[in-house]
């Protein structure tokens, strides 16, 4: 099934191209825009430091996904892009790794959901700070607009821009 | 009781549309029924064995008496004429069709009600102290801060999609009606020595194939700081909580394996980040206003004597059984808290019937301020009766079938739906709690025997709380045939602990024969009158195996 890549710019959703590479731990680090592991990230090898492209970080999916992403605060600077891996709709921790980034960090760049990201949890995507979503191409602009429309409000904070109900009442 | 604002009522109206289209979505074939699961799932919509379930939340197990008409309506209108209250204070129905699930949202949605996040990995539909605001000393009423939990934790965008279901539970009072030790958060509202409220949070317990009583983990947080706490909490556990493999995925287990002390330090070193954005200090205003909701009813001044009430005992025995069995102390004089029990003999525990519930709406408006609630133990109470008005209400309970003066005795049980319903059980366990109160009818026999919990599982996710009965019983599947194990000294109170296993287990024919020896057993080593568990605890297993595995 194909993809395709939806991205919120200026609080429009948009489809966008753009060329990241996934280089494997055990590739040589080439091309301009570079995709690495958190491994390889926080190993801070040589070629890192050497490496004249954007960097990005994917946060794969598996039993330690994100668990230590806050050791990368002194490299945030250097990354365009972090992609969280949601390999399968039940598996919730790259919301919490979203919100880290967003809240306690302050990740400024793009947050991208990749994997099994489905329509119905585009809402909660958005409110926990990602801002583009590798979709299927099925799932159009219109259906994704939708999606992140089904609430017009939400009861809590998290890193988007509402204050949460509880909080506007007063 | 709380009331919808517009901001209520919104966030509802959303959800149904959402559920409406993720409907139409599985109805015309666009998603198939693996994707549309987690969807269902996220809202109540149960496959089980015969047909779709519903679950309807009751947030902390208060209704009006409009909410229950309306749950009366559901039950005749896309039901067969009946409900069944569970253990965690909502009503499930068994036979709605697919198709009118979003109509019937929208009915429930008219009496400020909901089917949200009552399934799912998600934080459940949170539980609480079925007397609140009724009992005496109450440090404070539970339902505000659980009405806080309700709204924080509805559609939290991060919270939603966790390894496992999560279930919360408050009590405001020292004698825990709740059984918040035994769930993955469990709050009891406290009061220091200077007057301040504040809230001591365990983490960790549960029932299910691995029981654990929860670990104390927060002392005493206070009101604005709580949800910073418990989203402290929720991080720890939607990062470090176990996704490899579903029965190791509660919160429980990671509690167990890293233990009390690191998951403490883990909480409050993610308290005190979440702590220093400040955008979850909760603020007084609005804790004031949702207190304001539970404010105390208009109760008349009323004082002894209440000589209806008295005439009454005195003439009528069937009705003094009753006040001495389900009628409770009220905190205001001449008034009374009136529990009635949905465990008539040789019925469906928590079961009621279209009528029941309409009647039962009635009663409530005409003697107890509007107001009923649903327990843990599946049965229901009225919550605010004047004790003058207890004789003309016992008659309107004995009516329709609603009297049954059982409360706290051996016919008292819970029991999962079982084999009849569910396609997770392992044995059946509706008839086995039918046949024992049959066996246990009468009335003077179950007074000499006192308070007695039995709580019957069909499988080890353990629905029917058997591991913190008096007595457990728990189905299980021996090569296609149904046995039942039993275990004795389970308690889910503030002295909570886990029942021990007898031995080997029992047949279907057996088990009822087994317990009854148990019980002969405790009637003749108990001294005085004391109750079961307290001859459980002074005595052991010892005594009670000798006799139940001699003839074996």
């Amino acid at each position: 099934m194909s993809k395709h890549l939806i991205r919120m710019e200026n609080e429009q959703a948009v489809i966008v191209q753009d060329g990241w590479a996934f280089i494997d731990d055990d590739e040589p680090l080439t091309g301009d825009r570079a995709v690495i592991s958190l491994t390889r990230l926080l190993e801070s090898k040589e070629d890192l430091a050497q490496f004249k492209g954007q960097l990005g970080l994917v946060l794969r999916a598996g039993t330690k996904q994100g668990e230590d992403i806050r050791d990368i605060q002194s490299k945030l600077d250097n990354l365009a892009i972090i992609m969280i891996e949601f390999p399968v709709y039940r598996n919730g921790r790259g919301f919490s790794s979203a919100r880290i980034l967003r809240d306690e960090l302050g990740f400024k760049g793009e947050i991208r959901a990749i994997g099994d990201v489905l329509f119905d949890q585009l809402l909660f995507m958005k409110r926990c700070g990602i801002n583009a979503y590798e979709v299927e191409t099925s799932l159009t602009l219109e259906k994704f607009n939708k999606a992140t429309s089904a609430f017009s409000d939400g009861y809590q904070p998290a890193a988007d821009s509402l204050r949460g109900i509880l909080w506007n009442r007063s | 009781m709380y009331r919808y604002d517009e901001f209520d009522h919104q966030m509802v109206q959303d959800r149904v549309e959402q559920f409406r289209d993720q409907v139409n979505r599985r109805i015309s074939g666009e998603i198939t029924e693996d994707a549309f699961k987690p969807l269902r799932l996220m809202n109540g919509v149960y496959l089980q064995l015969h047909a779709y379930m519903l679950r309807v939340a009751i947030p902390y197990g208060t209704l009006s008496g409009s909410q229950m008409r309306k749950l009366a309506h559901i039950a005749r209108e896309y039901d067969r004429g009946y409900g069944h209250f569970t253990t965690r204070q909502n009503i499930q129905y068994n036979w709605p069709s697919l198709d009118r699930i979003p109509d019937l949202l929208n009915e429930l949605a008219e009496v400020e009600m909901h089917a949200i996040q009552t399934s799912g990995n998600c934080i459940r539909n949170v539980t609480s102290d079925q007397y609140a605001g009724a009992i005496a000393n109450e440090v404070e009423d539970p339902r505000i801060i659980s009405e806080v939990i309700r709204q924080w934790s509805t559609f939290h965008p991060e919270f939603s999609f966790l390894p496992r279901k999560f279930k919360i539970a408050v009590t405001g009072h020292e004698n825990d009606r709740a059984a918040i030790r035994f769930h993955d958060i469990g709050i009891v509202i406290k009061q220091n020595d200077q007057g301040e409220v504040g809230y001591e949070v365990h983490v960790g317990g549960g029932l299910g194939r691995t029981p654990f009583i929860a670990k104390k983990i927060g002392d005493f947080v206070p009101a604005e700081k709580l949800l910073a706490y418990l989203e402290a909490v929720m991080r720890v556990y939607n990062m470090l909580g176990r996704r490899d493999n579903s029965y190791k995925a509660r919160i429980k287990i990671l509690v167990h394996e890293i233990g009390e002390a690191e998951m403490r330090r883990l909480v409050e070193e993610e308290f005190t980040k979440i702590d220093a954005r400040d955008v979850l200090s909760l603020p007084h205003a609005e804790l004031n206003r949702i207190a304001a909701y539970f404010a105390p009813p208009a109760f008349e001044v009323l004082s002894a004597p209440f000589e209806i009430f008295e005439a009454a005992k005195a003439s009528n025995s069937a009705f003094a059984d009753w006040v001495e069995n389900n009628v409770v102390e009220h905190r205001q004089e001449g008034y009374a808290i009136v529990n009635i029990s949905l465990k008539p003999i040789g019925g469906i525990p928590g079961d009621a019937t279209d009528v029941q519930m309409d009647a039962l709406a009635d009663m409530a408006a005409n003697y107890s301020f509007d107001e009923i609630r649903v327990t843990h133990q599946q049965n229901l109470v009225l919550p605010h009766v004047r004790q003058e008005d207890l004789p003309a209400l016992f008659v309107q309970l004995q009516e329709t079938e609603l009297a049954t003066p059982n409360i706290g005795l051996i016919s008292d049980q819970i029991a999962c739906p079982g084999l009849d319903y569910c396609n997770l059980a392992n044995a059946r366990s509706i008839p086995i709690a039918q046949e024992i109160s049959t066996r246990f009818e009468d009335l003077k026999q179950q007074s000499n025997i006192g308070d007695l919990s039995i709580k019957i599982s069909g499988c080890i996710n353990a629905c029917g709380h058997h591991h913190i009965g008096n007595i457990g019983i728990l189905g299980v599947d021996k090569k296609g045939t149904e046995f039942y194990q039993l275990s004795l000294g389970g308690s889910h109170d503030e002295n909570a602990a886990l029942g021990d296993i007898t031995g080997p287990a029992f047949t279907s024919e057996q088990v009822v024969g087994a317990v009854e020896n148990i019980v002969d057993s405790y009637l003749q080593l108990r001294t005085d009158d004391e109750p079961f568990i307290d001859t459980y605890r002074r005595v052991g297993m010892a005594p009670f195996k000798e006799r139940l595995y001699a003839n074996v």
